[in-house]
Formats: C-alpha cells, structure tokens, sequence
C-alpha cells in the first residue's frame, strides 16, 4: 500500500514536469498549427547549460537556472527567426515544418553528441533532505520540482490570459489576418511564442536533470513522452497537457509495479495509439484532426 | 490525362538510360563499391515504398522503419530459428510487415491533420523498437542477430558474400519490380484518386472515391515493399540489431534521400538514394559529424529546394498544393 502511494506521488511529480514540456507542444501547435520535433532538443540543451553553470561553474542552482533559461530562449528564438520563419510563408507548410524540425532535432542532438560527449553526466540535488508526509517519505528535491511545476504553469496561465502580450498571442492563434489588422506585429508573436515554449522545456529539463542524467539523448526520449502527452490531453489544450502529463506519470508509477521499467515506453505509446484510434482530439481538445 | 501520358513518354528514354547504367555499373567496380551500390539500392526500394504513401497520397508517416524491421526481423528470425529458406523469408516478411500496415492504418486512415498522423506511427514504430530490444530471449536484444545466413543458392548462382556482384542483381530485379509496381499504381485511375485524395479528401470523396479502400491499399502495398527491402537488407549484411533496422535513423535517411531526391517523383527516392548513401560513405573522414551534416543539409533543402532534384534538372512543371 506504502509502495502505492509512492508510486502515485512520484507519478504526479514527474507527470508535473511532463506537462510543462507538453504544454510548451501545444503553445506551438495553438499558435503557429506546427508540431515542434526540436523541442526535446531545447529540453537537451536547457539540461546541458545547467550542468556547465551549475557544476563545472558552480554557480549556485538559481542563477543558473535562469541563466540557462536564457540562453535556450535565445536560441529557440534564432531557430525560430532563421528556419521557422521562412518556411511559414512558404506552400508545403504542413509537412515542410515536420521535415525541417526533425533535421534541427538531429543536427542539434549530434552537435551537443559531438561537442559534450556520450557521457552521462550527473546534476546533484538541489535540495537535500527528506520530507515525510503521513509516512511516506519524499525527497525534498521531489517536491521542489512539483512546486516550480505548479508555480511555472500558474505564471505561463496567467501570462497567457492577462498580459497585454498573451492576449496578442491568443488573438493571432484565432485569426492571423485580423490581429494583423488590429496592429498586432504577428511576427514577433511567433518568435516569442517558440522562445515561451522552449523555456517551459528547459525548467523541466533544469528540475529533472538531478532525478534522470544529462545526455545528448535526454532529450528524444521526453519528446516521445511529450508527443504522448499532448496526444492524451488534446492538441493544443493547456488543460489538456496538465491532465495528460500528471496522467501519464502516475500510469508510468504504477506499471513500474507491474512491468519492468524497459516496457514503460510500450504503455505510453500504446495509450497514444489507443486514443487516435478511438477519440483523436483527446481529452479536452477540439475537433481538427 | 493527355497531359500525363505525354510526360511519361519523353521520361521513358531517361529510365532506359537509367536501368541500362544501373545493369553495367557492377561489371567495372571493385568490391567495395559493389557494397555501396547495393545498400544505396536496398535504401531506393525503402524510399520509393515511403514515397508512395508519403509524396502520392498524402499519408505523411514517420514510422517507416517500423516495416523495415519488421520485414528484416521476421525473415533473420524464420530463416535461423526454423529453418525456413530466405526466398519465403522474402516474402513473408512482405505479408507480415503489410499485415501490421493494414492494422496501424485503421486508425491511420481515420486522421486528416498531417502532425497527427506523424505522431501516430511514430508511436508504433517506437513500439516495434521496444518490443524488438525488449524481447531478448527472441532477438538477444541491443546485442542484436548476427549470423544470419545469406539467401540460398540457386543451381550454381550462389549469394554469399564472395559473389557480391549477383546479390546486387538480385536485389537490382526486386528494385525493378518495385518501380514498376509503383509506376503502375501512380499513372494507373488508381493513382488519379490518389491524386485526388491529397489535392482535397473532402472534394475527392464528394466525388465517390472511396477513401479508406485507396489509402489501405496503399499502405498496405507500402509496408509490403518496405518489409521486402528489410529482408533484403537482413540477408545481405546478416547483422542486425534494434537500433541499426528499427531506429529513427533509418526513418532519417529516408526522410533525406526522398526530400533531396523529391517528393513525389517516381526517379527522386532513386537518386536520392544513391546520393545519400553515396554521401554517406564518403563523408565518414568527418566522423561523428556526418549526422550534423545530415541534419543541416535536411534543414537546407526543406528551405532552398523543397522540390528536390529532379524536378529542378527536369522541365516538369509541377504545382506543390
């Protein structure tokens, strides 16, 4: 029973750090209509700044989280203004876009492979204690990242209801020709929209590198979950994404239980297929497939 | 109609040069080349199957490989673990890998938007990995299959390692059948409702042509070629493992050889192919660079010449949707 509920509460707090990397697919997908391939990558390189800044620099965890934050921001925003930007205006777009992220995927896979090396490197906890909630005992480094998850999603929520931009972005994933009208600088829109959605990768990526490892692969492995999640949840669904991420974390805990740990992609993807075949729009998405 | 035939007719000198070129090549190389040669041949009929789906109708898969190594396991398997002669392992591999077509596409069939469908057979294809590395007292796993034995000898021709040259003619008639194959599906009134089926599925089918009918068969003699080519493939290197039949890699190099050849173009995935794996074996004094090379050159192309080679050097006025 104690394994259960651990099992559970570890679900939620990786789930957690699922659905901030799927709601970062779905930003993209909700604004510009294109699935992000690269996105682990930006994953990948948010886990690699932090090692460097983090343990070969030491500098302390905070500022070089957003150090790093920083940086993945402004290389998702050149992807963005070099690649994405032109494709966009060009006919094709539906698949082109498809073709031209998975390139950017493996290009930057096999730089960081080439540059960082194979070996797997480690971030240690940022916090180190243990915490007990009725019993069961939690890392507080587990509970760090549920809180930056919950702190994260409230701010991208907010960002995206209340500010004067989020409302400019939400207008020009409703109708580009009419926020152009209204003076709205669409291009712009999308540049930031890509750099928002990187970030929501590298947070995830900067708060799971101490549970995973830091590897030129971290980052095709979590898209694949992503990709799964977004599925689950919804295209283009904040709520969806949340749902699906906590969803599918917990599913992972407790198959851990039942299967190896080697089948746990297997359950994912099989989900995935399961819910394309049997209600494509997901749990809370619209109708568009 | 006219129009088409007409095109086809001023292209049949340029297969002809092309099948000719492809019959004497292997009498004036080395062994070496020979290799080359024929991976790039196995990599054509992978493409020209990927092709079909992906460039004529509009089914924009990800999963291709998926088939691939299905067919390679399947056949590898069969013919070490039963004993079964490669020839049938051929064709088995074919029927298993459009069995397994047929039952991914009924979901398939059912999605309009392209990135879902990309992510879908992503997904399966992941599976098959998975089950494939997964299954170790089967396929021993990451440690993969070797040992597997070269397609039995017919009379005196024999398709060892030492008699490269006929594997290659092997593999050069299966290619053959291939592109006639698809020749017939593309320019036939089948091709027209594929046609049509890209161009709008909603205008096609208000027309009466019936979606799911066109698209399963299509995939499923897709996945069926692509199978064909990973027994070929397992039979000739006869080492395989997870990561070198099912990986996204082989998805990769497709994705390459079919965009820098041209989508939708019987001659693009031909040479592309050679291109690409051509490419590859040269570009190996770069290492491990040569896959940030792939990556930037996909990126390029996609950008700057997204029709692919061969319409650029032929006159065939094309017009991308």
């Amino acid at each position: 029973m104690e394994l259960l509920i651990q099992q559970i509460l570890n679900g939620i707090i990786v789930g957690s750090m699922y659905a901030l990397i799927a709601s970062g697919l779905s930003l993209i997908w909700g604004t510009m209509k294109m699935l992000n391939l690269a996105h682990g990558e930006f994953y990948m390189l948010g886990g690699f700044f932090m090692f460097f800044l983090n343990v070969s620099a030491g500098i302390n965890p905070f500022v070089s989280g957003i150090i790093s934050i920083a940086i993945v921001f402004i290389a998702a925003v050149i992807v963005q203004r070099v690649v994405i930007h032109y494709l966009m205006e060009k006919p094709g777009w539906t698949e082109s876009h498809l073709i031209a992220t998975f390139g950017i995927s493996v290009l930057l896979q096999n730089l960081a492979l080439n540059i960082w090396g194979e070996r797997f490197k480690n971030i240690p906890y940022y916090v180190d204690a243990n915490i007990y909630i009725f019993g069961i005992g939690l890392s507080a480094q587990r509970i760090l990242i549920f809180m930056v998850a919950v702190l994260v999603i409230v701010l991208f929520w907010g960002f995206l209801k209340y500010s004067r931009f989020g409302q400019a972005l939400r207008a020009t994933s409703q109708d580009r020709d009419s926020a152009t009208l209204y003076g709205i600088n669409t291009k712009l829109i999308y540049m930031i929209a890509f750099g928002v959605s990187a970030i929501l990768a590298t947070v995830a990526a900067i708060m799971l590198a101490p549970i995973y490892s830091v590897n030129p692969w971290m980052g095709s492995d979590l898209l694949l979950k992503a990709l799964a999640v977004v599925i689950i949840g919804g295209l283009g669904s904040l709520v969806g994404a949340i749902v699906g991420g906590i969803g599918l974390g917990i599913l992972e805990g407790l198959g851990i239980i039942v299967f190896s740990s080697e089948w746990q992609n297997v359950i994912a993807f099989s989900l995935l297929i399961l819910v394309l075949w049997i209600r494509p729009s997901g749990l809370f998405g619209t109708k568009e497939w | 109609m006219e129009k088409h035939k007409a095109w086809y007719k001023t292209n049949k000198l340029g297969y002809l040069i092309g099948a000719l070129f492809l019959i004497i090549i292997p009498l004036f190389v080395q062994s070496y080349i020979l290799h080359i040669l024929i991976l790039s041949l196995i990599f054509a009929i992978l493409a020209s199957s990927w092709n079909l789906i992906a460039g004529y109708s509009g089914i924009f898969s990800f999963g291709h490989q998926a088939f691939f190594g299905l067919g390679a396991y399947v056949s590898a398997l069969m013919s070490m673990r039963l004993d079964i002669s490669p020839w049938f392992g051929l064709i088995i591999a074919g029927l298993f890998a459009s069995i397994a077509g047929a039952f991914i596409s009924l979901p398939v069939l059912r999605l309009r938007i392209i990135p879902y469908i990309a992510i879908l057979t992503l997904g399966f294809a992941e599976i098959t990995k998975l089950i494939a590395s997964n299954l170790v007292d089967l396929t021993r796993g990451e440690l993969g299959l070797s040992g597997i034995p070269a397609f039995t000898s017919i009379g005196t021709i024999s398709f060892n390692l030492a008699n490269r040259i006929n594997i290659y003619y092997l593999i050069l008639i299966i290619f053959f059948i291939t592109i006639l194959v698809i020749l017939r599906i593309v320019k036939g009134p089948q091709g027209l409702a594929l046609k049509s089926i890209k161009e709008s599925q909603d205008a096609a089918e208000s027309l009466g042509v019936n979606l799911t009918k066109h698209k399963l068969y299509v995939f499923m003699v897709s996945a069926f070629i692509a199978g064909v080519a990973g027994s070929l493939f397992a039979h000739y290197v006869q080492v395989l493992t997870p990561s070198s039949a099912i990986s996204i890699d082989i998805m990769m190099q497709v994705l390459l050889i079919v965009v820098i050849g041209g989508l939708g173009t019987i001659a693009g995935p031909v040479v592309g192919a050679f291109i690409v794996v051509i490419g590859l074996e040269y570009l190996r004094v770069l290492g491990d660079y040569r896959l940030v090379i792939y990556g930037l050159i996909i990126v390029l192309v996609i950008m700057f010449m997204p029709d692919g080679i061969v319409r650029k050097f032929s006159k065939i006025k094309f017009n991308r949707k």
